[in-house]
């Protein structure tokens, strides 16, 4: 049983800190982009072709804001209702579509700061709610583990 | 640090907080500065338009001298850097070399740009195109001059009839104004972002903490106070903002007191002294008999 709660614990740290993982690779893929993908091999005349005419960079500035509208008001949401984070993945991967659209019209570089504060804004909430959350779950573990330490005892 | 209740409460409201605002600014600027941009791009375009409808006649006629004039005149207009035509190849033809601005200038970057849309089979050479650069500060315009009608047969001087673009009118213009506007924009916008920040984050801490953080550390030092064995009716006066919780508190510890004091009644006048049950679980003081002078009042405490 104590092996049980300490294994519990452990899981539950590690998951404490799935956020700030992600904040890393949020972070990681801000400076690739802030040398405009320069790391990447550039798209083919085809692939440019394939994908057509990119949205104007004003519709793409309309989205991020009604996405960084929804997605502060849901994570605030979920915090205040103490509910269980969800994974902050699917946030990571709409800020690199973000990233992707304004690279494909060659607006990266004005637009650049807006995605990357937005980005930091969200991801930084998120891992604090998913911190905050399992950091609760580890105090209970712990404190079962002491009621069981005082049973031994 | 997170631990502590006022913490977990802020930490979010600031994060939220400073990343909508600095977003938000930065959006509002990215559209204002286009917006600018571009009102000032339509007033360099109407510029070039007028010149061209002036230089149009001289054209025609083949003046040279006039076309000359009109354009040592445009280019002693404020702001402007360069004015030249270019015939078909690239070549200036008409320019403001008499007057080569001095000192820094981005006339050279305007021609490295006018002279690369003229390259033959270049896509957009017969459209009129616009260069804006923020970084040496700049508008340019570069307008195809097409062949007419009256051009390829004019009797002064012949052109083909096949060849669709008889030269290129390009217009630099300084957009320091321009920038100097953005400047004052920008740092306006960061004075306003630092005051809405500390308004609403020390607006919401001030708020919180008059009716949530005090009423709960006043509460808290009452539940201590209580817990070491003061009586009801010597714990500090509470306010009212947290409710039925604060009143059903003082109710379990009057109801405490009351059955100290009947158990009090209940034993023998011999064995009080020695027999007092709650003295080894309240840390030796005795209940309901410690004043606040003795403990305090709990105002200046914090979480």
């Amino acid at each position: 049983m104590r092996k049980q709660v300490q294994a519990k614990i452990k899981r539950l740290e590690l998951r404490s800190s799935s956020g700030l993982w992600l904040l890393a690779l949020f972070t990681l893929l801000s400076m690739a982009a802030f040398r405009d993908f320069a790391i990447l091999p550039s798209l083919s005349e085809e692939v440019h072709a394939f994908l057509g005419k990119g949205p104007n960079p004003y519709m793409i500035n309309w989205a991020l804001v009604v996405y960084a509208f929804s997605a502060l008001i849901m994570v605030l949401t979920q915090m205040a209702g103490n509910k269980k984070p969800a994974s902050g993945l699917p946030h990571f991967a709409y800020l690199g579509g973000f990233y992707g659209f304004y690279h494909l019209t060659y607006s990266l570089e004005e637009n650049f700061w807006a995605v990357f504060v937005v980005g930091l804004t969200i991801l930084g909430l998120q891992s604090y709610h998913i911190w905050n959350y399992y950091h609760e779950q580890i105090q209970e573990q712990k404190e079962i583990l002491a009621e069981l330490d005082k049973l031994v005892d | 640090m997170f631990d502590n209740l006022i913490a977990r409460a802020i930490v979010p409201v600031t994060i939220a907080v400073t990343g909508f605002v600095i977003f938000g600014c930065l959006l509002l600027y990215s559209f204002i500065k286009s917006d600018m941009t571009a009102e000032a791009v339509r007033h360099v375009d109407d510029l070039v338009v007028t010149v061209y409808k002036s230089t149009h006649y001289a054209m025609m006629e083949d003046d040279r001298d006039s076309l000359r004039n009109i354009l040592a005149n445009v280019d002693t207009l404020d702001g402007v850097e360069r004015v030249r035509i270019y015939d078909p190849q690239g070549t200036p033809k008409f320019s403001d070399f008499e007057q080569e601005p001095v000192g820094k200038t981005f006339a050279p970057e305007v021609d490295r740009w006018s002279t690369s849309l003229m390259k033959d089979g270049h896509p957009e050479r017969e459209s009129t195109q616009y260069k804006v650069d923020h970084d040496n500060g700049f508008i340019a315009v570069t307008m195809p001059i097409l062949n007419e009608p009256q051009c390829s047969t004019a009797a002064c001087h012949f052109h083909a009839d096949s060849k669709p673009v008889l030269g290129f009118l390009s217009i630099g213009l300084s957009s320091a104004n321009l920038e100097k506007t953005l400047a004052l924009l920008r740092s306006r916008m960061i004075a306003f972002s630092v005051m809405v920040l500390f308004l609403t984050v020390g607006g919401v801490t001030a708020l919180l903490r008059v009716n949530l953080f005090l009423p709960i550390l006043r509460l808290t030092y009452n539940v201590e106070q209580a817990a070491t064995g003061t009586a009801e009716a010597d714990l500090p006066e509470s306010d009212h903002k947290l409710g039925k919780l604060n009143r059903d508190f003082r109710t379990l510890v009057r109801q405490r007191d009351q059955a100290w004091q009947d158990l009090k009644a209940l034993e023998p006048a011999g064995r009080e002294s020695d027999d007092r049950p709650d003295e080894s679980r309240t840390g030796g003081a005795p209940a309901g008999h410690q004043s606040v002078a003795e403990t305090g009042s709990g105002q200046d405490q914090e979480a």
